[in-house]
């Protein structure tokens, strides 16, 4: 599926369900997402991870809910402990079954997002590595002058800032001798088109949508 | 270059910040749990997302001050939930809701203030835009309307407190510091 | 017809010059050589040529610099890694060939023929990130290959890179001069391999630039690293840190194969070795900055059950890049930090002073540490870790950028402090001149193996 098309179908399904507090959709959401990642090989060490990461606050908000707020109700409960794991489960499909570079190009492509925007958050990513052991050094570098710095010393993101001052520079540089040009328009090795196929799953899926979220509590 | 926008340059660093924090924060994300654990006996357990709220936004309003562009407090905090769905994280595309909402309550401080005036008032007022706009969708998205009005007003409270300190103060500190040294183009 | 021409060209960094009334031209289709001490402002005029400058930053004072081509003009860096916008080569040339608006039915075949270029063809799907300094300067010569380029620029390209690819990347810079006649300027500090490219070249002092004669040039490119006389260490010396097979890797690659070795204690040990073969890979295992196979010991102690702070007290790395070391804004802020948490009893404040002016850094401590120049930074950031006074120094390239007489003061404070305060030394350098006196012992890094040199071997 068209990767613009996905993101905009996953952004407008956790937004609608953000605005109604229906419970069959949220379940019906999460199941046809837990098919589709069992379909496409999701490893069961993930499935745990996606069972553990939205737990503390569902469980946090289904207890609040439940047992502390006036209307002690247990449907709007189960409807918001059942949210989060929407949320989760529409994330996990989407990044799941998206390649970033593949986003980028069908975003620069069908949406006309400035090349500038799509390449620049792609080559910062793959500094990712390179800034982790950047700030291990920036506490290593602290510790030998016996300073110990902690996650909200100024001195770190001050540091840290710097390394990215350098890096934005030296890349952005690099990108320009690699003939990037800002507004200057780009060939394609790959065509990313929004096929019919792409509409017809879209509006069927909206469609479907509401009528669960009419028909069900 | 012509500075009334952002170029690659900037972009690249606005990504870069949200990836600094992003790897930062990998600590705060147990704090967040240990919080909603102690929290949730005595029927605050949400109260743990007010708590930390500051330090999830404190990429916006820092590079507001350090990029003086508009545009660029929104972009660095939403870069921040774009980096981390790219990179696989769980809550994914949904982040970049979160990552919208954050990214606006961190503009309007600077929008407010006509992005001239980079002080404690900018930050004090987008430590307020971002307490209200974050809780605003909080309310919808946690379900709030079904709290007490004791708690709410408790939450709102500690979330204010929480952005005050983290997004404001320590923000504030870091960019005193890149002020001395020169690096915060006016 | 290319032109690279500079007429009477001055070059500032907020108002710090870096080039002074530069008059060149660079002819085409020649290969030139542009050599100097780190920070003589080789990359400036490169980025010059390139349009990078003052694009990017610095301010043109006086003169002006002409570029004129009808073809592209391709940049190496210096930092490998910092080069590529996309994660593996492949896609690389493929943004690179968008941007240069070669259209789609193309792409492929230009993709093909760059990668065979840089005989990169086994890599095209890797993570560039996961290559080694050496791959990834092919696959950047690849792209900017593809671009078909008139002027290929080349800052410090080796700086990473393992002898094998550094023969291999400059016989493919022969290759293309000879058949596209592509102008090519190198920069570079180490001018071995260089005689067979036949290169003019140039030479950057004191912000100058001169050419060098058809003797001058012979010389300079003549294969004389200098070498130092060492002896073997005595089989009953003391150690301090001990290897216990222990082997390095970067990526997939072997650094090192399982070594067992020991380092003495109180003594300077210097560590050689060819260009991307590991050396700096093998400090930041002794400071726990990456990770490693076998045990590396300290006094006896696995450093892995030693906590991080009681560690890093008793052994200090100084970083390849001065700006790693440094946590404040000002120098005199440094200064403080370091007197309060250090405890090298050498350093009195009478000799800090003594040493702040014999180093020439007196008087800047209202300064920001980020505009002095690359040199006095390097002289800042020794003396910090100095003051320190753990009991096991590393030093990870010292003294580049470093003048003579910035080089002897440097030395001349070590073995003062020394004297009263001895350590353990462990030096990366490719700088041995004035060494001999100053070192003990000497390891040579090489073919994935660590050993002792000198004595009769």
């Amino acid at each position: 599926m068209n990767p613009s098309l996905k993101l905009f179908l996953i952004l407008f399904l956790s937004l609608e369900l953000t605005f109604t507090n229906k419970l069959w959709v949220n379940i019906i959401v999460i199941t046809v997402c837990l098919v589709l990642l069992i379909h496409y090989h999701f490893r069961w060490q993930q499935f745990c991870w996606l069972i553990f990461i939205p737990l503390f606050p569902a469980i946090a908000i289904f207890t609040t809910i439940v047992l502390f707020s006036p209307g002690h109700s247990l449907f709007y409960g189960l409807v918001l402990f059942s949210r989060l794991y929407m949320y989760v489960s529409l994330g996990t499909i989407f990044t799941f079954t998206t390649n970033p570079l593949a986003l980028a190009r069908s975003l620069e492509q069908n949406c006309h997002l400035p090349s500038k925007y799509a390449y620049g958050v792609l080559a910062a990513l793959n500094l990712i590595p390179k800034m982790k052991q950047a700030v291990t050094t920036i506490y290593i570098a602290g510790q030998m002058r016996g300073v110990t710095l902690h996650w909200w010393s100024p001195t770190l993101y001050f540091k840290a800032i710097l390394v990215a001052l350098q890096w934005s520079d030296q890349l952005a540089q690099a990108m320009e001798s690699h003939g990037f040009v800002e507004g200057q328009a780009r060939t394609r090795t790959i065509n990313i088109p929004i096929t019919a196929r792409d509409w017809v799953i879209t509006s069927t899926l909206i469609i479907l949508i509401q009528i669960i979220v009419i028909a069900l509590p | 270059m012509a500075k009334h926008q952002l170029h690659l340059r900037d972009i690249i660093l606005l990504a870069l910040i949200g990836i600094i924090f992003g790897v930062i924060y990998f600590a705060a994300g147990f704090i967040y749990n240990g919080l909603t654990i102690l929290l949730t006996p005595i029927g605050y357990g949400p109260m743990a997302n007010d708590l930390t709220m500051g330090i999830w936004c404190m990429a916006g309003p820092l590079a507001g001050f350090l990029i003086r562009i508009p545009g660029a407090a929104f972009l660095g905090e939403f870069f921040g939930a774009v980096v981390e769905m790219l990179l696989g994280d769980q809550w994914g595309a949904v982040n970049l809701i979160s990552g919208t909402v954050q990214g606006l309550g961190a503009e309007l401080g600077f929008t407010f203030t006509f992005y001239r005036t980079y002080n404690w008032l900018t930050l004090l007022i987008s430590s307020l835009t971002l307490t209200l706009v974050t809780f605003g969708w909080d309310w919808f998205r946690n379900g709030y309307s079904h709290f007490s009005g004791q708690m709410l007003i408790t939450m709102l409270i500690a979330r204010f407190i929480s952005v005050f300190v983290f997004s404001g103060i320590i923000v504030k500190l870091i960019a005193n510091m890149l002020q001395r040294a020169h690096l915060i183009k006016q | 017809m290319e032109k690279i021409l500079f007429n009477n060209l001055s070059f500032a960094f907020d108002k710090q010059p870096i080039l002074e009334n530069i008059n060149a031209e660079f002819k085409s289709g020649k290969i030139h050589l542009l050599t100097g001490i780190s920070g003589s402002g080789k990359s400036t005029l490169l980025k010059l040529i390139a349009g990078l400058l003052p694009k990017h930053g610095g301010k043109i004072t006086t003169g002006t610099v002409s570029i004129s081509t009808n073809g592209r003009i391709g940049m190496l860096f210096q930092d490998p890694l910092m080069q590529f916008a996309l994660d593996t080569p492949r896609h690389e040339l493929e943004f690179t060939l968008e941007n240069c608006q070669v259209p789609s039915a193309e792409i492929d075949s230009r993709v093909k023929n760059a990668l065979q270029f840089g005989k990169v063809e086994a890599l095209a799907n890797q993570l560039i990130s996961t290559l080694s300094g050496g791959q990834q300067q092919r696959v950047a010569l690849s792209v900017v290959m593809a671009m078909q380029p008139s002027i290929l620029l080349l800052d410090e390209p080796f700086a990473n890179v393992d002898e094998e690819n550094r023969q291999l990347i400059l016989a493919q810079l022969l290759k293309i001069n000879q058949e596209n006649h592509t102008t090519i300027i190198i920069t570079d500090h180490d001018l071995h391999g260089y005689q067979k490219l036949n290169p003019l070249v140039w030479q950057l002092k004191n912000r100058q630039i001169s050419t060098l004669s058809a003797s001058q040039r012979r010389k300079v490119l003549q294969d004389n690293r200098s070498s130092i006389k060492t002896s073997l260490p005595p089989a009953t010396s003391l150690s301090i840190i001990n290897f216990t097979k222990l082997s390095l890797k970067q990526g997939d690659k072997t650094l090192l194969t399982p070594a067992s070795l020991a380092l003495l204690k109180n003594k300077a040990t210097l560590l050689t070795g060819p260009n991307g073969i590991g050396k700096s890979t093998l400090l930041k295992a002794i400071a726990k900055l990456v990770k490693y196979q076998g045990t590396i010991t300290y006094n006896n102690q696995n450093i892995q059950k030693i906590s991080p702070r009681k560690y890093y007290q008793q052994l200090g790395l100084i970083f390849q890049h001065a700006n790693d070391q440094f946590l404040n804004v000002t120098v005199g802020e440094e200064l403080n930090l370091s007197r309060k948490n250090g405890h090298n009893p050498y350093f009195t404040s009478r000799q800090i002073q003594q040493a702040l002016a014999e180093l020439d850094l007196a008087g800047r401590e209202e300064q920001v540490i980020y505009s002095l120049s690359g040199g006095q930074k390097k002289k800042l950031q020794i003396l910090l870790m100095l003051m320190m006074g753990q009991e096991v120094l590393l030093f990870d390239e010292p003294f580049t950028g470093l003048d003579q007489d910035s080089l002897k003061t440097v030395l001349k404070l070590i073995t003062a402090s020394r004297k009263i305060y001895p350590q353990t030394l462990l030096i990366i350098s490719h700088q041995l001149n004035g060494l001999d006196e100053f070192i003990d012992y000497h390891l040579e890094m090489n073919h994935q193996q660590l050993k002792y040199c000198g004595g009769n071997s």
